[in-house]
C-alpha cells in the first residue's frame, strides 16, 4: 500500500515534468506523423467529407509522375547546388577568422547578419537585384557590355539564382562551427609540423583538413537537409516556376496539398521527403563520432 | 594563404632575433651577417604586412559582398522611385526621401505585424524554454523506467520535416477553433527539439551533489529547477532564447497557412503580401524596400545588441557534442 502510493507519487512527478513538452508534441509532431502516412493512401481532397483508401496507388502515381521526378531532380540539384559552395566558402571565412585579431569580431558579425535577417524580406531584395530590366546584376552586367540575361524568369538560370541567395544567407552559419572545430585543433600539432618545416599547403592538407572531417561531414549533412526543406525563398523569388524549374519537392508538396487540395499525393510527397532527411540524419548519427546538433 | 602562416611567422621571426642577439653579445665584428639578416628581417615584416593588408582587403571585400544587399536596400528605400530608374547605380541618393517609409506605413499596417511577430515569438519562446528545461530535468535528474526511450522518441522528432506535419496539424488546429489565430501559432510552435537537446547537455554538466545537497535539505523538484539549476545556467538560457526568438520571428511557411486575417499577419506573410499586392511588383521598389527595411531592421538592431551571445552560443560547447 505505502510502497504504491510512493510509485504513484513519483510517476505523476515525472508526468508533470514532461506532459508541457509531451502534449505539444505528440498533438503536432507524433500523431501528425501517424495521420500522414494513413492519409498518403487516401485520395483525400480536403473539401469532401468521404475518401477512398487507394494503398499504394499514391506512390505508384509518383514514379510516372513528370512534374514528381523533375522535382526530386530540382531538389538534389539545389542541394548540391548550395550545400559545396556554402561548405567551402564557409570554411574559407573560417581559416580566415578563427584566430582572434583586431577586427576579428567585426567581421564575423558582418558575414553573419544575412542568417539573423528573415529570409522573406531579403529574398525580396535579392528579388531586385535578379530583377531583369532595373535589376542590380543586369545593370553591372550592361557595364560590361553583356547583354541582360532574365535571372527569375528563365528556366536555365533561375534555380542558379535561389541558389546564389541561400548559399548567401547559409554561408555564416557554417563558418561559426568551422571556426569552433579549427579552434580546438591542438596547436602542438602545427608546431610539430613547424619544426619538421612542412609548407602551409601541406600543413592544410595533413593536419587541418583531416581534423576537421567530422564537421565537414556534419555541416554537408545538416546543409543538406535545411536545403530540402527550403521554401521561403523559392515562394518570393519564383513560386516554383518558370514551368516547373524550380520546384523541389517541398515546393511540390506546398502546391498539392495547399494549392490543389489534393491530400494523398500531397502526404506522399512529405513522406519522400522524410525518407530522404531521415536517411541523411540517420548516416548523421551513425557516421559522424562527434553527434553535433542543429 | 592561410592564418596558419601568421601564426608561423612570428616564431621563425624570435628565432632570428635570438641569433641576432647572441652574435652580438659574443662580440664578433658582425656587420655583414647582421645586414644580411636585417634585410630578410625586413623582407619578412614586410611580407607579413602585405599579408595581413591582403587578409583584411579580401575580408573587407567579402563582408561588404555579404552586406551589399542590406546597402542596396537602404539606399533603394531612401531613394524616390523616379531616381531608382534614372540613376539607379549611385548607392547614396541624391535627397534622403524617407516618404517611402511614411507611404509603406501607410499602405500596409507594418507596425502592427511587427508586433503580432514579436508577441508571437515571445509566447513561443517563453514556452519552449519551461517546457523544455521540465523535460530536460526529468531527462537528467529525475529515475524512471522510459527515460532513455522518450528521449529517443523526442529526439527522432528532429528528422520530422515540417511538411510531413502540416496537413494534419492544419486539420486539428481546425477542430480546435485555432485556426486564424495566434494561440494556435504559438501551441503548435511549443515543443522544441532543439530546446530539448540543448539543455539536457547544459543541465549534464551541472554536478550532481548540489542537487543531492538540495533533495536532503527536502527541496522540492521544481523549486530545484528554478532555484538551483536555471540560476546556473542562464548564459545557457539566454543563448537558448534568442536562437528560438529569431527562428520564430522569421518563421513563414507555417503561420502563413494557419493565418488569414489581415491583421493577424506576421511579418514575414505581410512583408510578402505587400510585395504581390497590385501595382507594387517592378513599379514600386522604393517603397517595398522601405517595407524590407522595416522588416530586416529589428533584427540586425537585436544582433547588434546580443551578437556575442548569439554568435558565441550556437558554437559553444553547450550546443556541440564530442
Amino acid at each position: 500500500m505505502n510502497l504504491n502510493l510512493q510509485k504513484w507519487q513519483n510517476s505523476s512527478k515525472v508526468l508533470f515534468f514532461i506532459a508541457p513538452l509531451m502534449i505539444p508534441l505528440i498533438t503536432f509532431w507524433l500523431v501528425p506523423f501517424g495521420w500522414s502516412v494513413y492519409i498518403s493512401f487516401t485520395d483525400w481532397d480536403y473539401i469532401s467529407p468521404d475518401y477512398y483508401f487507394v494503398g499504394l496507388e499514391n506512390y505508384q502515381y509518383m514514379l510516372e509522375d513528370g512534374d514528381f521526378i523533375q522535382a526530386m531532380q530540382n531538389t538534389f540539384i539545389f542541394a548540391l547546388g548550395v550545400v559545396i559552395p556554402t561548405v567551402m566558402i564557409g570554411l574559407v571565412f573560417a581559416l580566415l577568422l578563427h584566430n582572434n585579431f583586431k577586427g576579428s569580431q567585426f567581421y564575423r558579425a558582418v558575414i553573419f547578419s544575412p542568417w539573423i535577417t528573415p529570409t522573406v524580406a531579403i529574398s525580396i531584395v535579392w528579388s531586385w537585384v535578379f530583377e531583369s530590366k532595373s535589376g542590380l546584376v543586369n545593370l553591372l552586367l550592361d557595364k560590361v557590355g553583356i547583354a541582360p540575361i532574365p535571372w527569375l524568369e528563365s528556366g536555365d538560370t533561375a534555380m542558379f539564382a535561389v541558389m546564389v541567395v541561400t548559399v548567401w544567407q547559409a554561408v555564416s552559419w557554417t563558418m561559426l562551427f568551422y571556426i569552433s572545430a579549427l579552434n580546438k585543433i591542438p596547436t602542438s600539432l602545427y608546431e610539430a609540423s613547424l619544426i619538421d618545416g612542412c609548407s602551409p599547403w601541406t600543413r592544410f592538407y595533413k593536419i587541418t583538413l583531416p581534423l576537421i572531417s567530422p564537421t565537414t561531414f556534419f555541416l554537408v549533412i545538416v546543409n543538406m537537409i535545411t536545403a530540402i526543406q527550403a521554401f521561403d525563398q523559392f515562394q518570393i523569388l519564383t513560386q516554383g516556376g518558370p514551368s516547373g524549374s524550380t520546384r523541389t519537392l517541398l515546393y511540390l508538396f506546398y502546391q498539392q496539398a495547399f494549392e490543389q487540395y489534393d491530400m494523398g499525393p500531397a502526404a506522399a510527397t512529405s513522406l519522400i521527403i522524410l525518407l530522404i532527411t531521415g536517411a541523411l540524419t540517420i548516416a548523421n548519427t551513425v557516421m559522424g563520432k562527434r553527434w553535433v546538433y542543429y | 594563404m592561410s592564418t596558419m602562416d601568421t601564426l608561423a611567422i612570428p616564431a621563425k621571426n624570435t628565432h632570428k632575433v635570438v641569433i641576432n642577439e647572441a652574435s652580438r653579445k659574443q662580440g664578433i665584428n658582425t656587420t655583414k651577417p647582421v645586414k644580411a639578416n636585417s634585410t630578410t628581417q625586413l623582407e619578412r615584416v614586410l611580407e607579413r604586412g602585405f599579408k595581413t593588408t591582403l587578409k583584411h582587403g579580401f575580408l573587407l571585400m567579402s563582408g561588404l559582398l555579404m552586406v551589399f544587399p542590406f546597402i542596396w536596400m537602404l539606399s533603394g528605400s531612401l531613394k524616390s522611385n523616379d531616381e531608382i530608374f534614372t540613376n539607379p547605380l549611385m548607392i547614396i541618393p541624391s535627397t534622403f526621401n524617407w516618404q517611402s517609409f511614411v507611404d509603406a506605413f501607410n499602405s500596409a499596417p507594418f507596425g502592427l505585424y511587427i508586433i503580432n511577430s514579436f508577441s508571437v515569438a515571445l509566447f513561443t519562446t517563453l514556452l519552449v524554454i519551461i517546457n523544455s528545461a521540465m523535460f530536460a530535468y526529468a531527462i537528467t535528474q529525475l529515475k524512471f523506467k522510459s527515460k532513455t526511450f522518450l528521449y529517443f522518441v523526442v529526439m527522432g522528432c528532429y528528422m520530422l520535416p515540417g511538411a510531413v506535419t502540416y496537413i494534419p496539424s492544419y486539420i486539428t488546429l481546425a477542430r480546435l477553433g485555432l485556426l486564424d489565430s495566434h494561440m494556435g501559432l504559438i501551441l503548435s510552435n511549443a515543443a522544441s527539439v532543439f530546446g530539448v537537446f540543448y539543455l539536457r547537455q547544459v543541465f549534464l554538466k551541472i554536478h550532481p551533489s548540489l542537487i543531492e545537497a538540495a533533495r536532503i535539505d527536502g527541496a522540492g523538484e521544481l523549486k530545484i529547477l528554478w532555484k538551483i539549476i536555471l540560476p546556473q545556467c542562464k548564459a545557457a538560457l539566454a543563448t537558448l532564447f534568442l536562437i528560438t526568438f529569431i527562428t520564430n520571428y522569421n518563421s513563414y511557411m507555417w503561420p502563413s497557412l494557419v493565418i488569414t486575417s489581415q491583421e493577424l499577419n506576421l511579418i514575414a506573410t505581410g512583408i510578402r503580401q505587400f510585395f504581390i499586392a497590385e501595382g507594387n511588383y517592378g513599379l514600386n521598389w522604393s517603397q517595398i524596400m522601405a517595407a524590407s527595411t522595416i522588416a530586416v531592421l529589428p533584427l540586425l538592431v537585436l544582433f547588434i545588441l546580443c551578437q556575442k551571445t548569439i554568435l558565441t552560443g550556437i558554437t559553444n560547447d553547450n550546443g556541440v557534442k564530442e
